[in-house]
C-alpha cells in the first residue's frame, strides 16, 4: 500500500474519532444544561426526600465536576455501560440490545428497498431519456418531498386498513414474519431516500453514458447489460455509494417517527418514549449510538472509495 | 470519384453517404454525398478542418451515428452493409471485422477498470474463453511494445503515459484481428516523438496483417507520408481525392491548395504558412453550389450554380470548376 494511502486512511479514522468525541461532549453536556437542578429534570418533578435527591445525584454522577462526570460516562460507554434507565430500572445497553433487533432489520430492509428501486428507476430514466426521464423525475421529486409520517399514514390506510395485506402494528416473531411485519414501515422510511437516489442516480448514470469510453465500448460491439454493468453502473458507483451511505445513516434517525407510527419496539420509539418520560440516560445512550452509527457508516464509505475508484489510491483524484 | 472503381478486395466502401440531424422540419445537414473506399492493406487518409465531417464519416463505418441522425447512402464495411443493419449484425461487425482507434486514449479507456479488462473485453463479448483472451492480450501488449505485459494488464489506465495508453488502445483495436482499422486522429493527443512511434506501429501492423486503414487527421504532412490515397473533406463533402505523393506536390482543389499553404513545412520548401481566409464552415452554414466558394479567391458566379461535379485533374479527382487555378 502506498504511504499516501495509509496517511489518508489514518486521517479518516482520526477525523471520525474526533467527530464522535465532539458529539459525545454535546450529548453529555445537555444533562448539565437543563434549566434548574438537573435532578428535577431527571425525576420529572416528583416529590422526593433530600436523601432520595442525593441518591439520584450520586447515581447520575451529578455530584462530580462536568469533566469528571463526562469522563466517567464516556469510560462506561466504551465498556458498553451507558448507565441505568430511570424508567425501566435496567441497563441502557441491554435495553438498546433488545431494540436493535427490530431497528437494524428495519433500517437494512429500508435501505435495500431504496437502493434497488431508486437505482433501477435511475438507470431506466438515464437509458430511455425523454418522456420516461421526465416522468421519473416528477415521481422522484414527489417521493423526496414525502416525509416518513405522511408515507406511514398513507401506507397504513391503504395496505393495512384498506386492503389488509400487511399488519398495522408489531414487529412479528421469526424470520419471515418479521420481514412481513416490517414491509410497510421499511417502505415508509425508504420513500424519501428512494426519491433522492433516483435523481442522483439518473444524473450520475447519464453523465457516464455520455462519456467517450462508453461510445468506444459500443464501437467494439459491447452492448446491453454488459455495457451498463461495466461502463455505466461501475463508473457511477463512487458518487452513488457516497449518497447511499449518507441516506442509510439518516434512516437511523427516521426510525423515531416510523417505529412510533407502526407501534414497533425499536430504538427510535425508545428514543421518543424516553424523551417524553425524561429518561435522560436512555436519551443520551441512544443519541450516542446514533452518532457512532452515522460516523461509522460514512467512514466506511470513505474507506471504500479507493476500492471503487483506483485513481483515489494513487492520489490522482482528490 | 474512384469509389466507382471499387474491387472485391475493398474492406470499406462508402457511396453517396448523406447524414442530417435535428428535427425533420428544420434539418441540419452534416454530410452530403461522401464517397470513398479503402482496399485491403491500403491506408487511406481523410483530411480537413474541424467540423468538416471526417470523424462522422469514419464512425459511420462502424454504424456509430449521432443520436437522431437520418442517414442515407451505402456504407459497406468488411462485407456488411452498415446502414439499416440490425443490432446483431452491427455487433458482429464491431466484434470481428472493424476496430477504431480514437484521438484521446485517456477518454477512450474506462478509467476505473484494469487495462487487461479493456483488452479482453471485445474478445470476451464474442465468447472467447477468459484464459485464451488473456493470453492474446499479453501477446498484443508485447507486440505494441509494452514491457512486462503481465504486470501491465493488472494496472489501471492512469498509471500509463498517454503514448503508452494509446499503444494499449491500439492493442485493444487489434485484439479482434480486424480487416479494417479506423484511426481517428490517433496521434493528435500525443507528443511528437510518441506520435512517430505510434504511426510506425500502426503502419507495421497494417503491412503485416494486410489490414485496411482509414486514417483521419488534420496533419497534411502526416497524411502525405503514410497514406496511399488521401481524401480531402470540406463542409461535409469530399472535394478532392489524390495520392499521398501528390497531396503536397500537386494539390488541385483551391481548398487543398489553401490547406497546403497554411501548414508549416518541416523542410522549408513551402515558405511561411499562409492562413486559409475566412473560418471553417460546417455543411449547415455552407453557401449554395461549391461550399468553399465564399473563401475561394478563384470563385465566380458559375461556382454558385451547383455543387461542382467531380472531374479528373492529373492523378487527382476534384470537385472544382477550376482545379489548380489558385496559386500555391
Amino acid at each position: 500500500m502506498p504511504r499516501a494511502l495509509l496517511t489518508w486512511i489514518g486521517g479518516r479514522l482520526l477525523g471520525a474519532a474526533a467527530t464522535v468525541v465532539a458529539a459525545s461532549v454535546l450529548i453529555y453536556g445537555c444533562l448539565r444544561l437543563v434549566p434548574g437542578d438537573p435532578v428535577l429534570a431527571l425525576t420529572a418533578g416528583r416529590r422526593l426526600s433530600p436523601e432520595q435527591i442525593e441518591a439520584v445525584r450520586q447515581a447520575s454522577g451529578l455530584d462530580q465536576s462536568l469533566v469528571r462526570g463526562y469522563l466517567d460516562w464516556m469510560g462506561g460507554a466504551l465498556r458498553l455501560d451507558l448507565g441505568l434507565s430511570l424508567h425501566y430500572r435496567t441497563e441502557v445497553s441491554s435495553l438498546l440490545a433488545d431494540r436493535v433487533a427490530v431497528s437494524v432489520p428495519l433500517i437494512l430492509y429500508s435501505a435495500v428497498l431504496a437502493v434497488l428501486l431508486g437505482c433501477t428507476l435511475a438507470l431506466v430514466s438515464a437509458v430511455r431519456g425523454g418522456a420516461v426521464d421526465r416522468a421519473a423525475s416528477v415521481l422522484a421529486a414527489v417521493a423526496t418531498a414525502t416525509p416518513p409520517f405522511v408515507a406511514a399514514v398513507v401506507l397504513l390506510s391503504v395496505f393495512a386498513v384498506g386492503l389488509g395485506w400487511f399488519p398495522a402494528t408489531g414487529a412479528g416473531s421469526g424470520f419471515w414474519d418479521r420481514w412481513w411485519h416490517l414491509t410497510l414501515p421499511a417502505t415508509a422510511m425508504a420513500v424519501a431516500a428512494f426519491g433522492v437516489l433516483a435523481r442522483v442516480g439518473a444524473a450520475a448514470f447519464s453523465e457516464e453514458l455520455g462519456r467517450d469510453h462508453v461510445t468506444v465500448a459500443r464501437g467494439r460491439g459491447i452492448g446491453g447489460f454488459a455495457l451498463l454493468r461495466d461502463h455505466v453502473v461501475r463508473n457511477a458507483l463512487a458518487p452513488l455509494v457516497t449518497v447511499i451511505g449518507v441516506l442509510t445513516a439518516t434512516l437511523f434517525v427516521g426510525t423515531a417517527v416510523v417505529e412510533t407510527a407502526f407501534g414497533l419496539e425499536g430504538v427510535g420509539s425508545l428514543l421518543v418514549g424516553s424523551v417524553s418520560r425524561r429518561d435522560l440516560p436512555v436519551v443520551q445512550g441512544v443519541s450516542l449510538v446514533a452518532v457512532v452509527v452515522f460516523v461509522a457508516v460514512n467512514t466506511l464509505v470513505d474507506l471504500a472509495l479507493p476500492l471503487i475508484d483506483p485513481r483515489v489510491r494513487t492520489g490522482a483524484v482528490r | 470519384m474512384s469509389a466507382a472503381e471499387h474491387g472485391p478486395d475493398d474492406v470499406l466502401t462508402v457511396r453517396g453517404l448523406r447524414m442530417e440531424a435535428g428535427p425533420p422540419g428544420s434539418p441540419v445537414p452534416l454530410l452530403d454525398g461522401v464517397d470513398l473506399r479503402v482496399g485491403r492493406g491500403e491506408t487511406v487518409g481523410l483530411v480537413g478542418e474541424s467540423g468538416s465531417g471526417k470523424s462522422l464519416t469514419a464512425r459511420a463505418a462502424l454504424g456509430l451515428f449521432p443520436a437522431g441522425a437520418r442517414v442515407s447512402g451505402a456504407v459497406t464495411a468488411a462485407g456488411t452493409e452498415v446502414i439499416g443493419a440490425d443490432r446483431a449484425a452491427l455487433r458482429g461487425l464491431r466484434r470481428h471485422r472493424v476496430s477504431m482507434v480514437f484521438q484521446d486514449p485517456r477518454a477512450a479507456v474506462n478509467p476505473v477498470r484494469r487495462v487487461g479488462d479493456h483488452l479482453t473485453e471485445a474478445l470476451r463479448a464474442r465468447g472467447v474463453p477468459r484464459r485464451e483472451a488473456r493470453d492474446r492480450a499479453l501477446d498484443l501488449l508485447e507486440r505494441v511494445g509494452i514491457r512486462d505485459p503481465r504486470t501491465a494488464v493488472r494496472r489501471f489506465p492512469h498509471e500509463f503515459s498517454g503514448g503508452m495508453l494509446q499503444r494499449v488502445v491500439i492493442a485493444g483495436a487489434l485484439s479482434t484481428g480486424p480487416d479494417l482499422i479506423l484511426a481517428d486522429e490517433p496521434t493528435t493527443a500525443l507528443d511528437v516523438t510518441t506520435q512517430a512511434e505510434v504511426i510506425a506501429l500502426l503502419d507495421s501492423l497494417r503491412r503485416e496483417r494486410g489490414t485496411g486503414m482509414l486514417f483521419v487527421t488534420h496533419d497534411l504532412d502526416l497524411a502525405a507520408a503514410i497514406c496511399d490515397r488521401v481524401h480531402v473533406m470540406y463542409a461535409g463533402r469530399i472535394v478532392e481525392e489524390t495520392t499521398g505523393a501528390e497531396l503536397l506536390s500537386a494539390p488541385a482543389h483551391p481548398y487543398t491548395r489553401a490547406l497546403v499553404a497554411a501548414s508549416p513545412s518541416l523542410h522549408g520548401d513551402r515558405g511561411a504558412p499562409v492562413p486559409v481566409a475566412g473560418r471553417p464552415r460546417s455543411l449547415a452554414e455552407a453557401p449554395s453550389g461549391c461550399s468553399f466558394r465564399d473563401r475561394c479567391p478563384a470563385a465566380d458566379d458559375a461556382c454558385a450554380a451547383a455543387v461542382p461535379a467531380v472531374r479528373r485533374h492529373g492523378g487527382a479527382a476534384v470537385a472544382c470548376l477550376r482545379p489548380a487555378a489558385v496559386a500555391l
